[in-house]
């Protein structure tokens, strides 16, 4: 699976249990915090989740705010 | 009358020819097979030789204070003859031997801790009510709560079904055939026998102890052992057997009343009734059993577990019991068993974490879990990842591991 669907995925599991509809589809100019409506809560389990994948800590040197630089860090 | 059911039997007479007239006996006696265990236990206590106690599996290293060439190494001592079991068990119940255990590490290295006889053996009770039963040894015998199974059978001369670390259909054959009366043992071990498929009548007496249990296991041991009074028990390694079960609380007995203070909401325990160990640190010559308890009935020395002291995570600057996460996700219908933790986070400090391990045939889903969760509990204690796993790893004394 490649990176923009993948993210899409946990994404969509996220939302799902805030009782969020589900996205179609991301893109890379998508905020994680205003477009989302994630907490830092939400964000954990994103990079738990990402993690489990990538073993890649996408928040250890600082925050990440859109879509396109979660993809910037796991292409690296 | 039958000692010990192994891969072989065993009877109490061949306990007694292993024992009686022999002077030869290994002060630190590593075995995978219960019989010469037990044999060089009950020897060396009888005479009064000192002893320590160490897992079949583990390495020298491992333990401070042991070393590999020590191990198995034969001593010489008078002999003594014993002309029935009763000598042997009178002998025991004098002993003045020091008995070294350690604690399994559930966090960090094994602790020493040195035990007399009296402190191992205060919860046995003997009498004619005690003969004749036959018991499941599901622990460890190298830690307190096995010593403690082994001391109340033997000086009974009941009968021991070793089905420590056995799977679920080798425990069931066992009780079956041997007509098991009495099961001691951690709840991961009861969990490991549900769901419920048929009830075991022989059960008289079910005794849960090591770990937190709740009401979702115990109604499943009361289908599973419909005539089975079913109670508790704390043992720690650092001070034995002290209380007596009442439902799901415990009871200090009040002889012993004075001997407990509660601070902070966790419990104290005097000096004067824990082994003796370098590890152990005193206030007052009170030491701090890291146990939190809720008085039910403070007057009469009546309370209930809560957690213990250091497992608490913090997630997000939230403290979170895991105790009562696990509780929750096991409540549900189709899950065996669950362990929370917390895992290192660059978000929130912790991200709770749980995996999960499933009843055959269940198709409980992650989001099914969160739902049901969500329902109960605040957001913050909502594990945010759910592994299912095939398998738990256990600690050598069959609790959850904690890393």
């Amino acid at each position: 699976m490649d990176i923009q669907n993948f993210l899409l995925e946990v994404v969509n599991a996220i939302r799902e249990n805030k009782e969020l509809d589900k996205l179609a589809s991301i893109q890379e100019s998508d905020r994680l915090r205003e477009d989302y409506g994630f907490t830092s809560f939400d964000l954990a389990e994103l990079t738990v989740k990402i993690e489990d994948e990538y073993d890649v800590d996408i928040f250890e040197d600082g925050l990440v705010n859109t879509v396109g630089e979660i993809i910037e860090k796991l292409s690296k | 009358m039958v000692f010990l059911y192994d891969d072989k039997s065993y009877t109490y007479d061949d306990l007694l020819n292993a024992i009686s007239g022999s002077g030869v006996y290994c002060p630190l006696f590593k075995s995978k097979e219960l019989f010469p265990y037990f044999a060089n236990l009950v020897k060396a206590l009888a005479a009064g030789m000192p002893l320590t106690l160490i897992d079949s599996d583990i390495k020298a290293s491992e333990i401070d204070g042991v070393s590999e060439e020590d191990i198995n190494v034969k001593k010489t001592f008078e002999a003594k003859s014993y002309s029935s079991m009763y000598d042997v068990v009178a002998a025991l119940q004098q002993s003045q031997s020091e008995i070294t255990i350690f604690t399994s590490g559930t966090t960090g290295q094994p602790k020493k801790v040195v035990h007399s006889i009296s402190t191992l053996t205060r919860a046995v009770r003997l009498g004619e009510r005690y003969a004749g039963q036959i018991w499941a040894y599901a622990y460890n015998p190298t830690h307190m709560a096995g010593l403690q199974v082994f001391f109340q059978a033997f000086e009974n001369q009941n009968t021991l079904v070793n089905v420590f670390g056995k799977s679920r259909e080798e425990v069931y054959q066992q009780i079956a055939d041997k007509q098991i009366t009495h099961i001691s043992a951690t709840p991961t071990f009861y969990r490991l026998l549900l769901p419920f498929e048929k009830p075991y009548e022989s059960v008289i007496r079910v005794t849960l102890g090591g770990e937190k249990s709740d009401q979702h296991l115990y109604d499943a041991i009361g289908k599973i052992f419909p005539n089975a009074k079913i109670n508790n028990v704390y043992a720690s390694t650092e001070a034995g057997s002290l209380f007596a079960a009442k439902g799901d609380c415990f009871q200090i007995p009040e002889a012993i009343r004075d001997k407990f203070k509660v601070v902070d909401d966790e419990l104290l325990i005097h000096k004067s009734l824990l082994g003796s160990s370098e590890s152990f640190k005193f206030t007052d010559d009170f030491y701090h059993s890291g146990d939190l308890i809720e008085w039910v009935d403070k007057e009469s020395g009546l309370f209930r577990f809560k957690s213990r002291k250091n497992e608490l995570i913090n997630v997000g600057g939230y403290k979170v019991n895991p105790g009562e996460v696990e509780n929750a996700i096991m409540a549900m219908d189709g899950v065996r068993q669950a362990l929370v933790y917390g895992k290192a986070n660059s978000i929130l400090g912790n991200v709770l974490c749980t995996d999960v391990q499933l009843e055959e045939g269940c198709m409980l889903t992650e989001l099914d879990i969160k739902k049901t969760l969500a329902a109960q509990l605040q957001d913050f204690k909502i594990p945010r990842r759910i592994k299912f796993v095939e398998e738990m790893s256990l600690t050598r004394t069959g609790k959850l591991k904690r890393s």
